[in-house]
C-alpha cells in the first residue's frame, strides 16, 4: 500500500487538517498544491479504481494527466447512435442516461449518477458505431478518458493492463447479474428493489425514464408507486 | 487419431485462438501449456451444479455445453456453446463463490480448462498475459451485449431466423426445448417457426 498517498485521502476527512497539510506542502513544495486540489476532485475516481487494484501515487498521477474534465448542460447528447464512442466517462457531478431504440421507443439500460462510469461501452471498446445514445439528464461534470489515452495507459505496462482487465471483468459480471435479474424478477419485485437502492433517483429522474429502465409501462410504474405508500 | 495427436491438436487450437488477440511466440505459449488440463465429460453430465464453486474456465474442443439457471422450477438456458467457445459460471468462477447456474454437457464433450488458481498464477508469472486476459474478457463483454440487444430489440421471428442462419447445425445438435429457451421463444412458437426453414431448403442432387 503506498502509505503517503493514502494518508492524503484520510486527511481530507477533516477540513482543518486538510488545510494544514495544504499549507505545509505549499510552503515547501508550491507546485504540489495544485496537485492536491486535483486529488480532491479526483477522489471519486480514486475510490473507484482502488476497488480493483492498488495504484501508486505515480500511476494515479499519470492517469490524472490523461483525463479531461468536461462540463455539459442538461439534455445534451454525448454519443449519438451510429457514432463511434471516443470517451469513457466517470460522473463527478450530475446524471446521465444511456438508451437504445427499439423501433421508435427509447429503452434505457443505464442511469448513471455520481461515481458511476458511463459510455457506450461496446462502441468504446470495439471502436465500432454505437447502438446506444448517451445523454445528460442534468447539467453534469465528467472526467473523460479518450480511447487514445486509454491505449497510452495500457502501453505503460502490465499494471495498467491489469487494472483494465479487472474493470472490464467487473462490467462483464454486472451484465451477467443484470441478465439473471431481468429473467428472474417479477416487475413488482424489480420495482421494489430499485426503489430501495435508488431512492434518491426518484426525485431526480423523470418517471417515464425510470419506468423504461425497469422495463415496464409508465402506468404500471405509477400503480406500483401507489402501493409503496401504504 | 490417437490421444497424443489429438491433444496436440487441441493446444494448437488454443494457440491460434490466443493469437487472434495478441502476438505470442510458440515458446511463450509452450510455457502456458502445463497450466491447462484436458477434461472429458459424458453426455448430460454436469460441470458445475448450483451451490458449487466453479473452479474452471473452459474452452470447448469437441462437443456442446449449455449453461442454465432455474427460475422457480423452470430451466432457462442462458448459453449454448460449441467448439472454440468458452463456457464457465462467470460470477462463481471469478468471485470464487457458489454458483447460481448449472453448466451441463449436451453431447459427450472435451474441454481445455484452466483452474482459477492456475489462471492467477499465470497472470503473476507471465505479466504479458494480462493483456491477453483483458482482450478476451473484452470480447466476451461485447458478445454478451450483442446478445442482450438481440433479446431486447428483435422480434421472435428475427431472433429465430438469424440464429438458425448463423448456427445451421444447432437444430440437429440441440434439443428443441433448449434452443427455444435460449432464444426466449415458447416451444409451440418455435415449432411453428421451424416451417420457415423447411420452405427454404434446397433439394440435394
Amino acid at each position: 500500500m503506498p502509505g503517503g498517498f493514502c494518508n492524503l485521502f484520510t486527511v481530507q476527512k477533516s477540513f482543518r487538517l486538510q488545510y494544514d497539510v495544504f499549507f505545509l506542502i505549499s510552503y515547501y513544495y508550491p507546485r504540489r498544491l495544485t496537485y492536491l486540489f486535483q486529488i480532491k476532485v479526483m477522489n471519486r475516481l480514486y475510490e473507484y479504481i482502488q476497488r480493483f487494484a492498488v495504484v501508486t501515487q505515480q500511476e494515479f498521477e499519470q492517469l490524472n494527466l490523461l483525463l479531461e474534465t468536461r462540463r455539459y448542460d442538461k439534455k445534451v447528447t454525448l454519443t449519438q447512435k451510429g457514432q463511434v464512442e471516443n470517451y469513457l466517462y466517470m460522473v463527478d457531478n450530475g446524471l446521465l442516461r444511456k438508451y437504445f431504440y427499439k423501433g421508435k421507443h427509447e429503452m434505457i439500460t443505464q442511469i448513471a449518477k455520481e461515481g458511476d462510469m458511463v459510455c457506450s461501452s461496446v462502441s468504446f471498446l470495439s471502436q465500432e458505431p454505437s447502438e446506444y445514445v448517451v445523454e445528460t439528464l442534468e447539467a453534469s461534470t465528467l472526467f473523460a478518458l479518450s480511447y487514445g489515452n486509454m491505449q497510452k495507459l495500457y502501453s505503460m505496462g502490465h499494471r495498467m493492463e491489469r487494472l483494465g482487465r479487472l474493470i472490464i471483468l467487473d462490467w462483464l459480471l454486472q451484465k451477467e447479474i443484470w441478465d439473471y435479474d431481468r429473467i428472474r424478477q417479477e416487475p413488482r419485485e424489480r420495482f421494489k428493489l430499485f426503489m430501495r437502492e435508488n431512492n434518491d433517483l426518484v426525485q431526480r429522474v423523470p418517471q417515464k425514464y425510470l419506468a423504461s429502465y425497469l422495463n415496464m409501462k409508465p402506468e404500471t410504474f405509477s400503480r406500483y408507486k401507489h402501493f409503496l405508500k401504504y | 487419431m490417437n490421444e497424443a495427436v489429438l491433444h496436440k491438436h487441441y493446444f494448437q487450437n488454443l494457440y491460434n485462438y490466443f493469437r487472434r488477440f495478441v502476438n505470442m511466440s510458440g515458446e511463450e505459449f509452450d510455457q502456458l501449456i502445463p497450466y491447462f488440463e484436458i477434461r472429458k465429460f459424458d453426455k448430460k453430465s454436469k460441470l458445475v451444479k448450483i451451490g458449487e464453486v466453479d473452479l474452471y474456465f473452459n474452452i470447448i474442443m469437441k462437443g456442446l455445453i449449455r449453461k442454465y439457471i432455474m427460475v422457480k422450477k423452470k430451466e432457462v438456458t442462458i448459453q449454448l456453446s460449441t467448439e472454440g467457445h468458452m463456457i464457465h459460471s462467470e460470477i462463481s468462477f471469478n468471485l470464487q463463490q457458489p454458483s447460481d447456474c448449472i453448466v451441463e454437457a449436451i453431447e459427450s464433450t472435451s474441454v481445455l480448462s484452466i483452474s482459477y488458481a492456475n489462471l492467477q498464477m499465470i497472470y503473476e508469472k507471465f505479466p504479458d498475459t494480462e493483456r491477453l486476459g483483458r482482450l478476451i474478457i473484452t470480447d466476451m463483454f461485447i458478445k454478451k451485449d450483442f446478445r442482450d440487444l438481440d433479446q431486447l430489440k428483435k422480434t421472435t421471428r428475427e431472433r429465430f431466423l438469424e440464429y438458425m442462419q448463423n448456427h445451421p447445425n444447432m437444430l440437429q445438435r440441440v434439443p428443441q426445448k433448449y434452443l427455444a429457451s435460449y432464444l426466449n421463444i415458447k416451444p409451440e412458437t418455435f415449432s411453428r417457426l421451424k416451417h420457415l426453414l423447411q420452405v427454404k431448403r434446397t433439394p440435394t442432387p
